[in-house]
Parts: C-alpha cells; structure tokens; sequence
C-alpha cells in the first residue's frame, strides 16, 4: 500500500501541469508539461508491482534474492514471462519500474530541451509566443 | 565458375556496381556510363557461362535459406525463359548504357542515372531467375521502384513527375494483386517454391481443380496485365515517355514491360489448358492489341507513337501466350517468345533512333519532321529495317514471328469453331494493319517526304558513333535473326520453349514455307495497310474529334478522377484529423486518458476510495511533499519566466528527493543531473525570449481549465489509489526473474542498472538514439537560423 499523501501530491502536481498546458503561451506549456512528468515518474515508481523494504541492491551474493521462487522461462513453451507464485515475498523494491522511469526521465529531458529551442526559435522567427496567433500563421 | 554462383553475380553485380558508381565518378568523370556499360557485359557474359548448359535442357536449381520462419528461401530457378530474359536484360542493357554516353548531356546528373540503370537491370535479372513467388515479388516492385525513379529523372519537369507517378501506382500497386495471388497460390499448394510447383503434376492438377483457382489466376494476371500496360492499364505507359529515351528503350519497351508477358510465360504450365486461361489472357490480348494499334494513329511524338505500338505488340505476345487447348495447352508459347525476342530488338533500334532524331534535329514532333533522308542516310537505313520489321516485312525477324502469329491465331480458330474460326485470325491480321500502317508513318514522317526548314534545323547531321553504332548493332540483329532464323530458335527460343510448356521442343522457321494460309493473310495485311496508311490522318482527325466530344471515353479520365479526388478527400480528412489547435488535440488527449483510467478504475474497484487509507507519513517527507506543491503552485500562478522556472526546478529537485524516499537512488542521481541541464537549457531560453506576451484568461475559460484539471487530478489519485490493488495481471512482473539473475548471470549488484545496460541494453540503446535525435533537431533549428534571414 503506497502512501495516500503521496498520491494525492501527485495528482495535484498532474493537474497544475494539466491547466499550464492548457495555456496559450508556450513557455507556460513546457513548464506544464515538465510538471505532468515529473507526476507520471514518481506515479510509475510508487506503483511498483511488490512492496520490499531495500533499494533492488543486492548485497548478499550468497542470498540471493528470492530464495524458493520456481522460474520456468522456457521460451519454447510460449510463456514470456517467468511465474513467480502468489504471495512470494522479496525484499526488493520492484527494480523493473524504476528502469523504466530512469529512461523516461533521460528523454524527458530531450523533449524538453527540444521544444524549448523550438520555442525560442519561434519567438525568434514570429515574435511571439502565444499559440493561438501561431495557427493563425499557419491559416 | 559453379552456374549458380555465375548466376547470383550476375544479379548483385548490377547493384554493387550501383553503390560504387558516386565514388568512381569522381574520377572516370562523364566516362562513367562505359564502366555501367561493361557492368551490364560482365552480366551478360556470367549468363552466357550457364547458357550451354540451359541449351542442353537443364534447369539449375540451388537455393539457400533466407526467412525459414515463413518457409522463405533464396532460391536460382534458371530454365531457357529466364535465361532469355536474363540475355535481353544485359545485353540490350549494354547497348543502352553505350548509347547514353553520346545522348545523356555531360552536365546531367549522371551517377544517379547510371546508379538507376544499373539498379533496374540487377531487379530486373532477379526476378527472372527466382525460384520462388515471394523473392520474384521483391525484385518485380524493385523494377517498378526504378522505373518510377528513371521516368522521375527530370525533377523538376510536372510531366515527368505525373507520369513517374502513375507508373508506380500502377505497376506497384498491381504488383501486390500478384502478391495475394501468390499467396493464395500458397494456400493452395502449400509452398512459395516455383520449381515445386511446376515439376510436379499433381500439384498442377490440384491448383486447376481447386475453388481458388480462378481467383488465384485474375489476381496474377492483374499484376501482369499492370506491369505489361495491358488492357486498362495501358495509361501509364505513353506518360512513361517523359524518361530520357534510352530508358523508354531499355525499360519501356524492351524490359521492364516484358516483366507482365514474363510472368504470365511463367505460370502458363499451371493455369494454361483452361478456358478461362485463354478466355483471360487472349481476350486482354486481342483487345489491347486492336485498342492500343488503332490509338497510335492520332499520336504526333514520335516516342507516344512507339509507347502505343509496344503496348499492341506486347498484345501480340499476351494473346499468343493465351492459345491454348486442353490437348495443346502450349500451342502459341513459341510464336509469343519468338515475338518477345524480336520485339526487344526492333523496338529498342526504334527507340533509339527517335532519340537520335530529337537529339539532332531538336524536336519529336512528326508533323514537324520530314525529308531527313539526305541528312541522316545512315540513321534512315537503320530506322527503315527496325520499322519494317515491326510491320512485318520480310526477310526481316518480325516478318518470322508474325507469320507465327497469324499460323497459331488460324489453328485456335480452328479449335474452337464456330465464327470464331474466322474471327480470331481477323483480328491478328487487323492487329498486323494497324502495325503495319503506323510503322510505315515512321518512316514517311521522320525520312520521307520534304523538310519543313521552318521547324528544322538547317543542318541536321548523323549522330555521333556511340549512338549509330548501338542502333545499327541492333538492326543487325534484325536482320541477322530474320535471315539465318535457326540461329536464335535453337539457341534461345527453344529452351525457353521447353521452360514454358515442360517438354522437349524442336521447331522448324524458314523464311520461305510454301504457300500456307499465313502468307495470305500477310499479303491482306500489306494491302490493307497500305490502304490505310493512304487515309491516315484523316483517321487521325476523327480520333481527336471523338476524343474532344466525349473526354469520358477513357481511362485517363476516370485516373485523373480518381488520384485528384483522392487528393481532395486526404486533405478533407487530414483536415478533420488535424484541425491545427493545440487546445484541442489536448483535449482529445485528456479526455482519451480519463476515459482509459476511469473505466478500469470504476470496473475494479468497489468503492472508489479504498477503506484502509494510509495517511501515516514522517514529518520530514510530509514537508517535501508540501513543499514539492508549493512550489508546483508557484511555477503555474508566477506570471514571471524566470521566478517560474525556479519554481520548477525546485519541483524537479524535490522529485529528486522523493526517489530516495521511495528507495530508487539511481532515480534521484539521474533526476538531480537531469534537473540542473533542464533549469540551465531553461534560463538560456527564457533569457533570449521576453515576456511579450502575457495571457489574460477569461473567468470562462479559468473556471472550464480548473474544472479539466480537477478532473484530471481526481482521475489520477483514484488510479493510484487502486494501482495496488490486486488487479490481477495475465501474467507477472519480468521483476522477479531481474532480481533473481541480476547477479548470477550478469555479475551486476545494481539490479537497476543491470537491467538498463544489459537485460534491457537495446532499450537504452533506442533511449540513446532519442537523446542523439533530440539534439540533432536542436542543432538544425539553431543552424536554420542564419538561412532564414
């Protein structure tokens, strides 16, 4: 069970983000969208498939980690994924999740950058910022 | 040399030859187009080292593995039909590349020419010599690709790139009617494999006696009839004009258009000895050769005149391809391969004299040419032969050929009885009139007859020898071929005979057989012809006239409809799709997600708010999180850029903070790193852009954000509110088997990190060329600075 307050931090963050993208300028836009992915990125880590107590650093080569689960990943018998039983316990955080999102921060960061240059180089090209004159550019 | 390797060079030599050819111009210069020609002779002679041993009536076989998974292989199936094509395609490729060197002006674009060259003629020697339908299909739209790119040569010409246009969308598109016929082929027999088929009776059997039969036979016979401009389809080959000449002499007359009478040759021993074989096949022959021979008439460029009259010839070979009978189901197959070769040599030479004739005499319009004669003796002699033979005149080749034609045409008359006995070969000698009549305006238009000095130059002169010598070798050929006819049947018409119809054939072509019914219908046709030809303009006349009164009567009409229609209705939709507000494509985003969250969410749960809530939190994560919506606040309300970037870095570095609380250290390194880049990209930004613009929001639209936003929110807290909740996945997280592995098979510690660059290395693979993108944009718009102003 996650924590509520963090949730709710979240959707917060996720809807202060939702009403700057709604905005006309597009410097308000990017902001907002940065906000709305910072939101998904600890949204994605805080929902980690099991809940464990250490960070997915295995410390304890002898250990392991989970002791007792039967894996099948035999790919010839069509299953993609190896079984864990129900109710194993691990002391791990899920380390899948936090991959994801790792990459997800990195090209966060280069949409950022791009649209940030677009928009400066808009601003450059028409003098303005606001989208709404911009479609009226375009026609 | 092993025939198969010969064979697989023979192919791929024409396309490495390709890659070189930028490279090698730097230092051959113009001379560039002799080093294509002599890749298209080293082709030429890899086939002639296999040719003896087709000759003696064997097949090579040999095939290695290419996609197993779809039971696809690379495979050489080279019987006496490939192999004269495969002759056909190199050898006219060598005369045409040696020609091009005194027609293509030194100040084209020459590697691109002789890269597409090149390129068409090794397609062009692979689809004849595959040995399964999937790898013919490959290279048949690869001929279909160049052609488009050699008709396109000329960019910047609209006519050009209309008639490039319509040639991909036919041909191509009726490529891939071959392929679902191929595939069905598959459904039926079970295998892509020519060789299998056609070496296995009961196959054959099984594919005439299944219900997809007829199916299976419109769907190949379309792609054909496409690719050949038969029927229908013919439209796109008169646009295809626009090529430099020696690629309307090499593609579009005597190659890539063979690609359809190919094919068809090809699958004669599985459909042939049927009626709808013959009832399809002939019936689009015959009617293409009437409908195109007559249409050539009203033609005044000499290159439309030649484009109608290869599509009636290629007709002539449809139609004798389609001769069949259940006891002689191959009954015109010599006839039509002996034309198909003919045909390529006559028709080039004619193709290459009109290029010679526009290159000296600056224009192809034939009402303003005439009286050439004294000028250009050598070329008036070379272009008489070419054109008579098209008409059919002996001792010339065409003249062979076309005595076949009007002998099988009489014996499937026969067969079938009835008032066909006399109309199918009405038809041939009707065909052979209109032949007959056009190829003699040729040559009255072009040599006979007085100069028009207001249209022509004064001095028209001969061409230079790269370009008579090519022309006149060809019409040796013609000449060659018509006196001495055993030359080519033993050689190359028999075993490719023997290819089509599965048995062992011996013909017997004189120039002189006695007096048989052939002879007479080819005194009828001169007569006729001649009778025509002394009303041809005002036939001519009458076509326009039709034509300017009813401009539906034609496909080019409904073509035109239907590609600019399509315009209209993409750029309606496209319209519709894209109205161009970002407002509302948000919207339409949002609105998807709410929907997406919510359904699930509401499916799920059953109350939407869980009981056992957990508010229990530290206090020093309980004054991040306030303070991470503080800040959040702060970077929407602050009116300011920059106070409001602070604000959001803030934001960023408290995420940083919460990472570590949720126990993720890799996660809040990369954020801390991936925070200060994006504030320091930010402040340069907004350091160059001043705030000139400040929206003031209306109360409406203030209070339908909040509210969209509210929602939002409210969508997001209930989907992680019951994220954990035991949904029941199809199956469960790869995360055990990373934890389980991390050491044992990577040596890694960090399961996170083992996971980014080894169990998943491909995805931060694809994660790296995102960044390489990104950066590459950024460079590129910076850069297109300097060229905007």
């Amino acid at each position: 069970m996650n924590n509520t307050i963090l949730s709710i931090t979240i959707a917060l963050i996720f809807g202060i983000g939702t009403f700057l993208i709604l905005r006309r300028d597009i410097i308000k836009i990017i902001i907002g969208l940065s906000l709305i992915s910072h939101a998904v990125n600890m949204l994605i880590v805080s929902t980690g498939v099991f809940d464990g107590e250490k960070a997915p650093i295995i410390t304890d080569v002898h250990h392991g980690s989970g002791s007792g689960i039967i894996f099948t990943d035999k790919l010839s018998e069509g299953i993609l994924a190896p079984i864990a039983p129900s109710g194993v316990e691990t002391p791990f955080v899920d380390p899948l999740v936090q991959a994801l999102v790792l990459t997800a921060i990195v090209i966060s960061l280069a949409t950022t950058a791009f649209i940030l240059i677009l928009a400066y180089r808009i601003h450059e090209e028409y003098g303005t910022t606001d989208v709404r004159k911009l479609r009226r550019l375009w026609g | 040399m092993e025939s198969f390797t010969a064979i697989i060079l023979a192919i791929f030599l024409p396309f490495a030859a390709a890659i070189f050819i930028p490279l090698l111009e730097k230092f051959l210069k113009h001379r560039i187009g002799w080093f294509a020609a002599g890749i298209a002779l080293l082709s030429f002679a890899l086939i002639g080292i296999v040719a003896p041993e087709i000759i003696h009536g064997h097949i090579i076989q040999h095939s290695i593995e290419w996609m197993p998974s779809i039971g696809a292989e690379f495979s050489i199936y080279a019987d006496g039909l490939a192999m004269m094509i495969g002759f056909i395609a190199s050898g006219i490729g060598v005369i045409i590349m040696s020609y091009s060197n005194g027609y293509m002006s030194h100040k084209e674009d020459l590697p691109r020419y002789y890269q597409y060259m090149l390129l068409f003629m090794g397609s062009m020697i692979g689809m004849v010599f595959a040995g399964n339908t999937l790898q013919l299909f490959i290279f048949w739209e690869l001929t279909s690709i160049t052609s488009f790119m050699l008709i396109g040569y000329w960019r910047d010409k609209p006519a050009s790139i209309y008639g490039a246009t319509k040639s991909l969308l036919l041909t191509a598109g009726g490529g891939l009617f071959m392929l679902a016929g191929f595939i069905l082929l598959h459904t039926i027999t079970g295998t892509y494999d020519i060789a299998t088929i056609l070496q296995n009776p009961a196959i054959i059997e099984n594919i005439k006696a299944h219900p997809f039969f007829l199916i299976t036979l419109i769907l190949i016979l379309i792609g054909a009839a496409a690719k050949s401009a038969q029927g229908p389809f013919y439209i796109w080959l008169p646009n295809a004009m626009e090529a430099p000449t020696p690629v309307s002499a090499f593609l579009h007359s005597a190659t890539m258009v063979k690609a359809g009478i190919y094919l068809v040759a090809r699958v004669h021993p599985i459909f042939s000895g049927t009626e709808a074989w013959f009832i399809l096949v002939s019936g689009i022959g015959i009617f293409t050769m009437l409908l195109a021979g007559f249409l050539a008439f009203r033609q005044t460029d000499i290159k439309a005149i030649l484009a109608y009259s290869t599509i009636s010839q290629l007709a002539y070979m449809m139609t004798m391809y389609g001769y069949t009978s259940y006891h002689e189901p191959g009954l015109g197959v010599a006839a039509a391969t002996f034309h198909l070769l003919n045909h390529a040599t006559f028709k080039a030479c004619l193709f290459l004299v009109a290029g010679i004739v526009a290159h000296e005499a600056a224009t192809r319009d034939i009402r303003k040419l005439g009286g050439l004669r004294k000028d250009m003796p050598i070329t008036f002699i070379i272009a008489s032969i070419a054109a008579l033979a098209m008409a059919g005149v002996p001792p010339l080749n065409g003249f062979l050929s076309k005595e076949m034609f009007y002998e099988t045409s009489v014996e499937m008359g026969h067969i079938i009885g009835g008032p066909f006995t006399f109309l199918i070969p009405a038809a041939a000698v009707l065909g052979g009139v209109f032949t007959f009549a056009y190829s003699i305006k040729l040559i009255d238009g072009i040599f006979l007859g007085e100069k028009h000095h207001g249209h022509l130059p004064e001095h028209v002169h001969e061409p230079p020898y790269t370009m008579l010598v090519p022309a006149a070798f060809l019409a040796g050929l013609v000449i060659l071929f018509g006196l001495v006819p055993s030359i080519p049947v033993h050689n190359i018409i028999e075993p490719t005979t023997a290819g089509i119809v599965l048995e062992e054939v011996h013909l017997h072509v004189k120039l002189w057989h006695g007096f048989t019914p052939a002879l007479f219908m080819t005194v009828i046709t001169f007569i006729a012809g001649l009778t025509i030809y002394t009303r041809y303009d005002s036939i001519a006349a009458w076509q326009d006239k039709f034509n300017a009164r009813y401009p539906w009567i034609s496909v080019n009409y409904y073509y035109d409809r239907i590609v600019d229609g399509a315009k209209g209705s993409a750029k309606g939709f496209a319209n519709f799709t894209q109205p161009g507000s970002i407002k509302l494509y948000i919207y339409a985003i949002l609105f998807l997600m709410v929907i997406l969250f919510a359904i699930p969410a509401f499916m799920m749960a059953t109350q939407v708010f869980p009981a056992n809530l957990n508010f229990d939190i530290p206090p020093y994560e309980a004054l991040i999180l306030t303070l991470m919506v503080i800040a959040s606040v702060a970077a929407a309300t602050l009116h300011r850029y920059l106070p409001a970037v602070i604000a959001l870095s803030a934001v960023g570095y408290m995420v940083s903070l919460v990472f570590i609380y949720l126990k993720a250290p890799d996660l809040a390194l990369t954020q801390v790193l991936v925070e200060t880049l994006a504030t320091i990209i930010f402040l340069l930004v907004i350091a160059r852009v001043p705030q000139t613009f400040k929206e003031k929001i209306p109360k409406t639209t203030l209070i339908r954000d909040i509210g969209i936003s509210f929602t939002v929110a409210a969508t997001v807290l209930v989907l992680l509110l019951n994220a954990t909740k035991g949904i029941a996945p199809p199956f469960e997280s790869l995360s055990h088997y990373f934890l389980e592995n991390s050491v044992k098979l990577a040596g890694g510690h960090n399961v996170v990190n083992v996971i980014l660059v080894d169990f998943r290395g491909y995805d931060t693979l694809g994660e790296i060329s995102v960044l390489c993108l990104a950066a590459l944009g950024v460079y590129n718009l910076i850069k297109s600075r300097g060229e905007g102003e």
